[in-house]
């Protein structure tokens, strides 16, 4: 179920600072826009960054983008958040004032305090002082960072400064909230904040894209996109891409050989081999329905390992 | 430890601009020693003027060649000429005996007058030779002369190199210092960040170069105070004319200072391409060694340089009191320069901050990498 | 008896007043992926460092290999720091030559003919007959044929093309490759690794842990730090610290045990967050469901009052296990530093 976040005037409840959703310029009451790519391609001179991509981002839930790098996560979150624009396809977007943006490369000046940087954030995006001391002294306090308010972000910690960025990037509280590998390097407990934030931001409405490289951080999300150099591989909930797995995985003790070593990978000191539906195997030991003892359910990394797989071996068809 | 060697050596064919330092920056000494760094003056344009101005005109020899013969003005309009940097030396000829003035602010030219002069003079103190008319005898008086130095009587090196350091300052925190403050926003990614703010391209532009300017002002302030203050060196001109030059030059300088960080990925590169660009300007523009001793296929490069100009404004404001309208040419080359760096600069900068256009699909196009996140 | 590659006894180092590592036993025995699992700050890096001879410890002892830490039992180690510590401006062949020329010549097999290396240290102590060296499996399986220059090590398969670019211009996988294939090439007994897949997607971290489980298989003890639990659950044991000391140790399972956390399936999940935080719990946002680790489901059924909800217990994730061992047991809810996970 999607939650309305487009009203202005409805407050969302436990919001003590009372902004209402998208500061200037809202949205007419009752509509909810979905933001969005569709169709995106973006072409790195001879090099397709993006090709074709389609993907919603609902307001008041999260949203996730994985991929290994070079998948084209930046190119689509910088062209959500209007730092690029697109070679093919449409974007919708709300305008900047209510967008908020953490680029992957941290965005804070290192050599302005956590205040300064964060007052920057709040001039720049026409927010009034008061209202944006007292949202910051909010979600500072709640993430372990109002005793580092007038130290300068770049001696930080990784885990605090992301933490600064992420908070810097919703102080308006943004429509459209789009992070760039917000939690990559950063230590659990910061990564626990992080998550904090950024459930809160969708609680109050906003539609929070994030990209991430591990897929255990991708379940988290309530729909994924899956990456792979500039091709949507897999995309859905969670669920709906582990379901649509094609075939089964079977678990194997011992390092597989000829042609199943293609389709398998190590996984928590075991193997893991795909056997494609129809497949019939044959001497190596793969084949047998799907009830066989040595079946595993699958979870979102095979789910995502196998997609990868089988568009590496059987490049153009379908899988 | 070979391993190190060849490393290093391996890394550093790659650097495409430490190679170039270490290259291009030898050559341009060499040239600069050999063809630039010259004190010695073979020609000095004069202007002659007063009632004997034909008869002493036609007895002055080289180096001096009168350029100017004017008969009907009078000293007033030598020192005007002086002041206004139109010839470095003026024979005021009357009835008594000629007086040379001599343009202080061009220390090395008014030296080199100088001994000539007195050469001239010891050389009159021998009997004329027999090709000589009989009326040489009579014309020995015009080199027994009153030599006047005037707006620098005691030829100070300090009146001179101060007005130049002044420039050399603006230069080095116009481009400088700027250039590192921009990289730094691209380092640190934040500029990616305020591109998409709701903020105006033009805005962060000027925003950004704003305090530098402030500094640079109060900077140029400092120096000139404590030059004339420390060194007695004078002030005799007008205090906004001196200004608008500033202005000027800071235009171009800070210009200067974002196209070099358009072009630096780090604030290494950055300094590394401001210092290239700054060190010709040092030796070529005038200010240590004057052009007019350059070899003219030098010389051409001084008057590219807005600090040959800026300098030009400073040594004239303050040491003859030029007045702006004879000042016009170094205003006009650093005007044009300056909305020529400026234009560049701006469109430089706009790129970062706007999203590119939309690009037709051609796979044979350039990459645009440079803010394009081509890292992930 | 095998010998222990990495052993540290009572290891303690303190910075002036602050203990960085506190009294902490680890060992690597040939064979194992051990991980050492902690956040920033808990001590890893400090401990790490100890183990490589960079600091020496101020109480309690360590061991490399049966010694102290030294030069020669460096030769001994491969080791891949998270920056990789590759050259960006050298081509990976370059790269590789220059470390296999640091690391005393790729264990002495490879380089030009004729020209003597001295064997490392290692070797004679081994007491393996005939000093002959483990071979690596999956090392050789990724010799490139025909792709030798003398003095120069072998690329990993699939480099070949890439043998021309500067590292600094590869795409991350690849490096992470080239990293291993350089840490790999002297066939050091230990392999320290840090993060070793961060940054790619699962396909490849996959093929990574496979380089590392040949390794493991053909003798070498492999140390992991990480923060992350997908790196932490592909080792067999697991060593997990907090603030400078040990708080846990085993596998994962023995980690987790039973812990529990609060399962909250409601579609208003947002009115569901903020009565769990109006209440001073802390919620983590699962998808659509929340998960709070520091209260019973009878506690968060009346945090949540009205909403309409389904309330029920689950195991806990590695992850709250871990943050639940490693946040200062302070009182639940929205204290400094509170996040997802609370100590029980």
């Amino acid at each position: 179920m999607t939650r309305p976040g487009g009203a202005p005037d409805r407050v969302p409840a436990g919001a003590p600072d009372g902004v209402p959703a998208g500061l200037p310029g809202g949205v007419p009451d009752g509509v909810s826009p979905t933001w969005g790519v569709r169709g995106l391609t973006v072409w790195f001179g001879a090099h397709a960054a993006l090709r074709d991509v389609t993907l919603e981002v609902p307001a008041g839930q999260v949203t996730g983008v994985v991929g290994g790098d070079g998948a084209g996560k930046t190119t689509l979150l910088r062209i959500l958040a209007g730092a690029a624009a697109p070679d093919a396809g449409e974007v919708r977007r709300p305008p900047a004032e209510q967008t908020g943006y953490l680029a992957a490369s941290s965005g804070t000046y290192p050599d302005l305090s956590v205040d300064e940087n964060l007052a920057f954030a709040a001039a720049g995006y026409g927010m009034p002082g008061k209202l944006a001391a007292a949202r910051a002294s909010q979600l500072l306090e709640r993430t372990g960072l109002a005793a580092a308010r007038q130290r300068l972000a770049g001696k930080l910690s990784g885990g605090m400064r992301q933490k600064l960025g992420v908070v810097r990037a919703m102080l308006h509280r943004p429509r459209l909230l789009v992070l760039d590998e917000p939690t990559t390097g950063v230590d659990p407990v910061s990564r626990a904040d992080l998550w904090w934030l950024i459930a809160r931001a969708a609680a109050e409405g906003a539609a929070v894209v994030l990209t991430t490289t591990y897929i255990d951080e991708a379940e988290r999300a309530a729909s994924v996109l899956v990456l792979e150099d500039g091709d949507a591989l897999a995309q859905g909930k969670p669920e709906e891409i582990i379901a649509s797995v094609p075939g089964t995985i079977k678990i194997s003790p011992e390092r597989l050989r000829g042609d199943a070593a293609r389709r398998a990978w190590r996984r928590a000191g075991t193997w893991r081999v795909w056997v494609p539906p129809g497949y019939d195997g044959g001497a190596d030991g793969t084949a047998g329905g799907e009830g066989a003892a040595d079946c595993v359910t699958p979870d979102l990394q095979d789910a995502v390992i196998v997609a990868a797989l089988a568009r590496e071996l059987w490049a153009g068809e379908p899988s | 430890m070979w391993a190190m060697i060849v490393k290093e050596f391996r890394q550093l064919r790659r650097d495409r601009r430490t190679l170039a330092m270490m290259i291009f920056l030898p050559v341009l000494l060499l040239i600069i020693f050999g063809y630039a760094a010259r004190f010695d003056v073979k020609t000095i344009a004069a202007t002659v003027v007063g009632p004997q101005a034909r008869t002493v005109a036609a007895a002055l020899r080289p180096p001096f060649d009168a350029t100017k013969i004017a008969p009907a003005e009078n000293r007033a309009d030598a020192v005007a000429a002086l002041r206004d940097g139109r010839t470095p030396v003026a024979f005021v000829t009357g009835a008594g005996q000629t007086t040379a003035l001599l343009d202080g602010s061009q220390l090395f030219t008014a030296t080199a007058a100088k001994t000539a002069l007195a050469e001239m003079s010891r050389g009159q103190a021998e009997p004329a030779g027999a090709g000589q008319a009989a009326g040489a005898a009579q014309t020995a008086q015009p080199f027994s002369m009153r030599v006047e130095v005037l707006y620098n009587p005691l030829l100070k090196t300090s009146d001179i190199m101060v007005p130049g350091l002044a420039g050399l300052i603006l230069l080095f925190v116009g481009m400088v210092i700027t250039s590192l403050g921009v990289v730094r926003e691209r380092q640190a990614g934040t500029l990616e960040q305020l591109a998409v703010m709701p903020l105006r391209p033009r805005d962060v532009f000027l925003g950004k170069i704003a305090p530098y300017f402030l500094v640079a002002a109060v900077d140029l302030a400092i120096v000139v105070t404590l030059g004339v203050w420390l060194f007695a060196v004078p002030f005799r001109g007008s205090v906004l004319v001196f200004a608008l030059g500033a202005l000027l030059f800071l235009f171009v300088t800070l210009g200067m200072g974002v196209l070099i960080s358009s072009v630096s990925q780090t604030q290494g590169q950055a300094i590394q391409l401001a210092i290239m660009v700054m060190l010709p300007q040092i030796m070529l523009s005038g200010l240590i060694f004057p052009l007019s001793s350059m070899a003219a296929g030098v010389r051409w490069i001084g008057y590219l340089l807005p600090l040959t100009y800026f300098t030009q404004i400073t040594r004239g404001v303050m040491l003859r009191g030029a007045p702006i309208a004879s000042l016009w040419q170094p205003f006009a080359y650093l005007a044009l320069i300056g909305i020529v760096v400026t234009a560049l600069a701006t469109l430089r900068f706009r790129k970062f901050l706007a999203p590119s256009p939309r690009r037709r699909v051609r796979p044979t196009q350039p990459a645009e990498t440079a803010m394009a996140g081509a890292e992930q | 008896m095998t010998e222990l590659l990495a052993q540290s006894i009572g290891a303690t180092r303190v910075f002036g007043h602050i203990a960085a590592v506190s009294d902490v036993d680890l060992q690597v025995a040939p064979g194992e992926v051990v991980g050492l699992l902690g956040a920033n700050g808990a001590g890893k890096t400090t401990l790490i460092r100890m183990l490589l001879g960079l600091l020496p410890p101020s109480a309690g002892e360590v061991r490399l290999f049966g010694q102290l830490p030294s030069l020669a039992t460096r030769r001994r180690l491969g080791y891949v720091p998270q920056g990789l510590g590759l050259y960006d401006d050298l081509t990976p062949r370059e790269n590789m030559s220059f470390a296999a020329a640091a690391f005393g010549g790729a264990g002495g097999e490879r380089g030009a003919p004729g020209r003597h290396r001295p064997r490392p240290a290692g070797l004679a102590k081994r007491g393996v007959p005939g000093g002959q060296r483990p071979r690596f499996p999956g090392l050789a399986k990724r010799r490139a044929p025909g792709g030798r220059l003398p003095g120069l090590a072998p690329l990993p398969p699939g480099l070949e093309s890439m043998s021309k670019i500067t590292v600094g211009r590869l795409p991350l996988g690849v490096q992470r490759r080239i990293a291993f294939a350089q840490a790999l090439a002297h066939r050091p007994d230990l392999l320290v690794l840090d993060e070793p897949t961060s940054g790619v997607d699962p396909l490849a971290g996959a093929r990574l842990w496979e380089t590392i489980g040949d390794a493991a298989a053909a003798g070498a003890g492999v140390l992991v730090t990480t923060h992350h639990m997908d790196e932490a659950q592909e080792c067999e044991r697991l060593v997990v610290m907090a603030e400078g000391r040990v708080v846990a140790e085993g596998d994962v399972a023995a980690i987790v045990g039973s812990a529990r956390v609060t399962v909250v399936e409601t579609p208003d999940w947002s009115g569901a967050f903020e009565a769990i935080e109006r209440a001073g719990s802390a919620a983590a946002l699962v998808g659509r469901t929340l998960r709070v680790p520091a209260a019973s489901p009878e506690e968060v059924k009346r945090m949540v009052g009205a909403v309409p909800a389904r309330v029920y217990e689950a195991a806990a994730t590695l992850e709250e296990r871990f943050l639940q061992l490693t946040l200062p047991a302070a009182g639940a809810g929205a204290g400094a530093g509170g996040g997802a996970g609370q100590a029980h």
